[in-house]
């Protein structure tokens, strides 16, 4: 069985993508976190802004809206969740434990 | 394609994409949590590989790339391709942060095994074979034996530059 994908669908993802790098550069996030990128907490355009476009546009999109437009607004949302409101609801560990680098 | 070859297949292509992103993400070098030192000394106590049981410690205290992997397996196959590895993905992140964990290995884990399902199709393999697979390869890691498996993961990470550097 190959799984097949609707080009429109596919297009609709992308444009997600790129409003949300978009608006993310508008919004002066950084676009890498800082080396070691895989110990940073720093929201950044590339991670976690476009993940977070991606999972929300596929939320979106079975739900039943789809479409380019609806890509675009996803995107441009997610760059403002990431701006605003990631670090309130999800926010870095405050304290280290002695033995603990994270 | 025949059921358990299938399985037997993706089982394979699990294990090596979690063990390779969370060894590349740096899961062997330190515990990122209170909990994945002391399994991770208790690992070494038994005879294991100190880096090994960071790693196996890592991922039992937040979800990284292995519980990306299941997660992506099991989004492609309730919500769809592409869309429940996306899903997948987004929550994982969020599972990440909670556990106090940046994120990356997690959902570099859900993405890659969404690609590697789409690819898979080509040759007639099915979403829950992986979500069977995934499950095989995480017994082989945190079920049969731990200090073996330890070690097993210490040399790859050696191997990838990822060993600890703490004693």
């Amino acid at each position: 069985m190959i799984i097949h994908v609707e080009v429109m669908t596919m297009i609709s993802y992308f444009l997600a993508v790129v409003s949300a790098i978009i608006v993310g550069l508008i919004l002066r996030l950084p676009l890498l976190p800082e080396r070691p990128i895989r110990y940073s907490f720093t929201i950044s355009i590339i991670f976690p802004t476009t993940v977070i476009a991606l999972g929300l546009s596929a939320m979106v999109f079975e739900l039943g809206w789809e479409g380019m437009a609806v890509g675009i607004i996803v995107g441009v949302i997610s760059a403002l969740i990431s701006k605003y409101l990631l670090e309130k609801i999800l926010p870095r560990p405050a304290e280290q434990v002695e033995g603990e680098t994270q | 394609m025949n059921e358990i070859l299938g399985i037997i297949i993706a089982a394979v292509l699990c294990w090596i994409n979690f063990v390779l992103i969370d060894t590349w993400m740096g899961l062997p070098e330190q515990p990122g949590v209170k909990g994945a030192e002391v399994i991770g000394r208790g690992i070494q106590k038994r005879g294991g590989d100190l880096a090994g049981g960071f790693f196996q410690g890592n991922i039992v205290c937040s979800p990284d790339a292995s519980a990306g992997t299941l997660l992506g397996a099991v989004g492609c196959y309730l919500i769809g391709f592409p869309a429940g590895g996306f899903v997948a993905a987004l929550l994982v992140f969020i599972g990440n942060r909670l556990c106090a964990d940046p994120g990356y290995a997690g959902t570099t884990g859900a993405l890659s095994i969404m690609v590697i399902i789409g690819l898979a199709s080509f040759i007639g393999m099915l979403p829950e074979q992986f979500i069977v697979g995934m499950l095989i390869a995480i017994v082989t890691i945190q079920g049969i034996d731990h200090p073996r498996a330890s070690r097993l993961l210490g040399k790859i990470a050696e191997k990838m530059g990822r060993h600890t550097e703490l004693t």
